[in-house]
Formats: C-alpha cells, sequence, structure tokens
C-alpha cells in the first residue's frame, strides 16, 4: 500500500537468552495514531529502539517513511521525532538552551518559542530543565520531539506525570497534528487516553503480540465493557505458544 | 556548521556554569605560575644554567591546562552524558554524535588554550618571562601533548561503564600525571627510581620536549618522545573511537 509509513515484520530482540521482542509484525498508515500497550517490560520501549535502530535487531525488518532506520540514519531523523520515556538532559542546561539546541540539529526547524507559549513553557525559558517540575519537564520533551515538523513521532509513555488538565490539553494538540498528517506511534499505561487518541492498538505480552485491532474492535473481541477490562484480561492471559 | 557552533557555545556556557573545568583548567595553573613567581624570581635554575627557574619551569605549568581538561573534562562529561542518556538523545537526531564530541572537545580545548595564554601573560607581565626557543616550535609541541592527552581521555571515556569508573580512571590518571610528571613539581628534583616511573607516562615525555623547545634545544634531540606521543594519540584514538558506545 502507498500509504504505509512504519511497515515491522517479525521483528525480534534479544537479551542473551532472554526474548525481549518475538516475530512482532506492525503497520501503521499515514495519519493514523497507534498504540502499543503492555505492562512495564512487556518489551515497548526496545520495540520502539529497535524501530529507530537505536538497538540492533537479531532478526525482522524495519521501513519507516520508506527508509531503513540503520541504514538512513540521518535522512530519517530529520523527518522522524522521538520523545523518550526517560529524557535526560545535560546538567545545568536551560529551556531555552536545550531548544535552541535541538532545533539547530535540524534543516528546517519551526519557531519553538510559539511552541512553548502554546504549552504554557514561555515564562520558564531561563529556568533550569532539571528544576522543572515533572510534567513541565515532560511537556518540554514532547515539545523537543515535535520542533522539526516531523512526519512521524515516536512517543513513549507521553502523559506520564501530567496532570489531567496538561494531559488533556497534550490529546487536543495530538488530535490537531494528526488532522494535519502527521503519523504518530505511541504507548501508554492510560486506556482512557488510548481510547480517545488511537486508531489501531496493540497489545504486548512478554514480547509477544496479543493482539491487534481498533480499541473497539479489541473491546468487542475481548467480551469486556471497556479498554481498561479488556487491556487488563489480555495481559493476564499467557502466551499461547 | 550552525548545529557545531551552537553546541559549542552551549558546551562552553554550561563548562562556565559548572565551573570546576574553569577552576582546574585555567586558575590553578596561573595560581601555580604566579607562586613560582615570586618564590624564585629570576633565580638561575642551576649553577651553570643560563636560564631562569621560571624559564624552566613555564614549560611544565602550561601543560596543566592540557591535563585538566583532558583527563578529567572530556572523560567525565561524556561519561555523565553517556549514563545520562544524553548521547542516545542525540543518536535519534540528524546529528552525529561525532558532532557532539567534536564540539566537546573544542569546548575543552579553548579552555586549555585560554589557560596556556594567561599564564603565559602572567608570567611576562608579572616576572618579565621570555621564551628562549622559539614559539612556532612550542605552539607544534603543545598541540602533540593535546592530541595524545586528549586521546587517553578519550579512550577513558569510552571504556567506562559508568560515571563512577570513569572517575576512578581519570583519578588513577590524572594525579600521577600531574605531580609526578614535572607539571607541578620540578622532574629535576625528583629521586631517580620515580624519574624512571615518572618516564612512563606520556605527559613526562612531553613536558621533556617543550620544556626543551622552550629553552631553545632542536626539536631533533626529541625523537623518541615524540614517536611516544605521536603513537599514544594514534593508538587511543583508534581504540576510543572503535570502542564507542552510545550507551550502555
Amino acid at each position: 500500500m502507498e500509504n504505509e509509513i512504519i511497515v515491522v515484520t517479525g521483528l525480534t530482540k534479544k537479551y542473551g537468552q532472554v526474548k525481549a521482542v518475538e516475530n512482532l509484525n506492525i503497520t501503521v498508515k499515514e495519519g493514523e495514531i497507534f498504540g502499543l500497550l503492555g505492562s512495564n517490560g512487556a518489551g515497548k520501549s526496545t520495540t520502539i529502539e529497535c524501530m529507530l535502530g537505536l538497538k540492533k535487531r537479531d532478526s525482522g525488518s524495519v521501513q519507516i517513511l520508506k527508509m531503513n532506520p540503520l541504514t538512513n540514519r540521518r535522512k530519517l531523523f530529520n523527518e522522524v521525532g522521538v520523545q523518550f520515556q526517560e529524557s535526560y538532559y545535560p546538567d545545568r542546561i536551560k529551556v531555552k538552551e536545550m531548544c535552541e539546541l535541538t532545533s539547530s540539529l535540524y534543516n528546517k526547524p519551526i519557531d519553538w518559542m510559539g511552541m512553548l507559549k502554546r504549552f504554557e513553557l514561555n515564562d520558564k525559558t531561563n529556568q533550569t530543565v532539571s528544576k522543572l517540575s515533572g510534567g513541565e519537564r515532560q511537556k518540554l520533551s514532547v515539545i523537543l520531539a515535535l520542533l522539526h515538523n516531523p512526519k512521524v513521532v515516536f512517543l513513549d509513555e507521553l502523559t506520564t506525570g501530567l496532570d489531567p488538565a496538561a494531559r488533556k490539553e497534550v490529546w487536543k494538540f495530538l488530535k490537531g497534528l494528526k488532522e494535519k498528517g502527521l503519523t504518530i506511534f505511541l504507548t501508554s499505561h492510560y486506556m482512557d487516553e488510548v481510547h480517545y487518541l488511537c486508531d489501531n492498538i496493540s497489545i504486548l505480552n512478554k514480547g509477544r503480540e496479543i493482539i491487534t485491532g481498533t480499541p473497539d474492535e479489541v473491546i468487542q473481541n475481548s467480551g469486556e465493557e471497556n479498554l481498561e477490562e479488556a487491556y487488563l484480561k489480555y495481559i493476564k492471559q499467557e502466551v499461547v505458544k | 556548521m550552525k548545529a557545531l557552533w551552537v553546541l559549542l557555545k552551549i558546551e562552553i556556557k554550561l563548562a562556565v556554569r559548572e565551573f570546576s573545568g574553569i577552576l582546574f583548567g585555567i586558575m590553578i595553573p596561573m595560581g601555580l605560575i604566579l607562586l613560582l613567581g615570586a618564590l624564585y624570581g629570576d633565580k638561575l635554575a642551576n649553577d651553570q644554567a643560563n636560564y631562569t627557574m621560571l624559564q624552566q619551569s613555564f614549560a611544565a605549568v602550561v601543560t596543566i591546562g592540557i591535563i585538566a581538561t583532558g583527563l578529567m573534562g572530556i572523560p567525565l562529561t561524556l561519561s555523565s552524558y553517556r549514563e545520562k542518556r544524553v548521547l542516545k538523545r542525540f543518536q535519534a537526531t540528524p546529528t552525529s554524535p561525532a558532532q557532539l564530541l567534536l564540539a566537546h572537545f573544542l569546548n575543552n580545548f579553548l579552555i586549555a588554550i585560554t589557560s596556556s595564554i594567561l599564564v603565559f601573560l602572567s608570567a611576562k607581565i608579572f616576572f618579565n618571562y621570555t621564551m628562549i626557543g622559539s614559539l612556532w616550535n612550542f605552539i607544534v609541541i603543545y598541540l602533540l601533548i593535546t592530541i595524545s592527552i586528549y586521546s587517553i581521555g578519550m579512550l577513558i571515556a569510552s571504556i567506562s561503564p559508568s560515571v563512577k569508573t570513569s572517575n576512578l580512571l581519570c583519578t588513577i590518571v590524572y594525579f600521577p600525571m600531574l605531580f609526578l610528571s614535572g607539571a607541578t613539581i620540578p622532574y629535576e628534583i625528583m629521586p631517580e627510581g620515580l624519574q624512571s616511573f615518572a618516564n612512563f607516562m606520556p605527559l613526562t615525555q612531553g613536558i621533556k620536549i617543550l620544556k626543551g623547545v622552550s629553552l631553545g634545544m632542536n626539536m631533533n634531540e626529541f625523537l623518541s618522545p615524540i614517536i611516544i606521543l605521536a603513537v599514544t594519540g594514534i593508538v587511543c584514538t583508534i581504540i576510543s573511537i572503535k570502542t564507542f558506545k552510545y550507551d550502555y
């Protein structure tokens, strides 16, 4: 298909003898919000890192925007944004310096001051990143992932640590970006968020795909009432060999 | 190019904020040259010497800025960038981490050069220091020592899995070099046993050449220490590039 932005086939990653991710297949289309779900340690972050070529996969293939992340790194990251689950920063760096630094790495950065205003961080520009609250830092990491107007963005637990109002703010913002054609790959532990945002989801358990579909399909398939219950049911299930 | 400039600018700001690089790299060598000048003035180095104690010590003091930045600044910042996953963040952008490392290298080099110029100016203004040998030769050897010492720093940065290890390795390498290579305590006054131990350190070799050329000796007389420094620089740089990891 023409508009497939992310295609993962048979992705497997082992740490020693332990299979962190096993034979995973994912397809994400243009303008879609895709959610990868699973409990802590299910292999979500490993999957993202292998997809982006930050970790070496043992087998399988990955294509993002028709590029191989391992061979087209620089070109790829000009069009792909990444927000890491643990966003660490150099010591003593200020918010505006982090934005300036990140902007300078890209060909066509957008106006970061406007983004800071949009997320009400504009009065914090002179503050050290380490002195921001958890929520503020999380918002900053989302901003940094979007500074170059990417075509695809990977958001690893994007709203963890945000208060309810800020979460809603981020949701609205992401929906707006989706309307403009941004493709989003995210992980989250909040099922209300997933249900609201995602077009398609995939639940992982011990590195294996348990079920994939739209949130409503997953609920229907599970026979439960809502996504939270469906999710809990699926992650308790033993992996069928 | 723009990215490198912004990276360098911000690294400099961070170094000033962090301050230990400025203290160990600039203020300590400046303090030391002022102290040596005040203690010895223009006393001759020994009975037969036609140069002063200050002229003899100048080259050694100048190298303190190189080792403070190369053996503390570079490895400690790089391994903390790795431990804090700053390197990993950069790996997911179009920059090459090589660019980040280069910015880091230049930042430390700027501190070292600032330090050496200030040491030179203090010696000149307060104690009338003049370099007997050729300034050009001095600069060539200065750069050779910098490359060799920085390559050791980058090697430590590459092979250390954590800031803790890197700290330990830095201490093991930095302090003997600081005290035994002749950078702070004159090599000439050390007992012979200590001298032969000190000779193993690249910095001791470096200081010997730098001291020699600053006192007007010919570079040809130092062929073997020059080769030692060059080989150290090449070998350590290759290993540090081969073993470099974005995260552990």
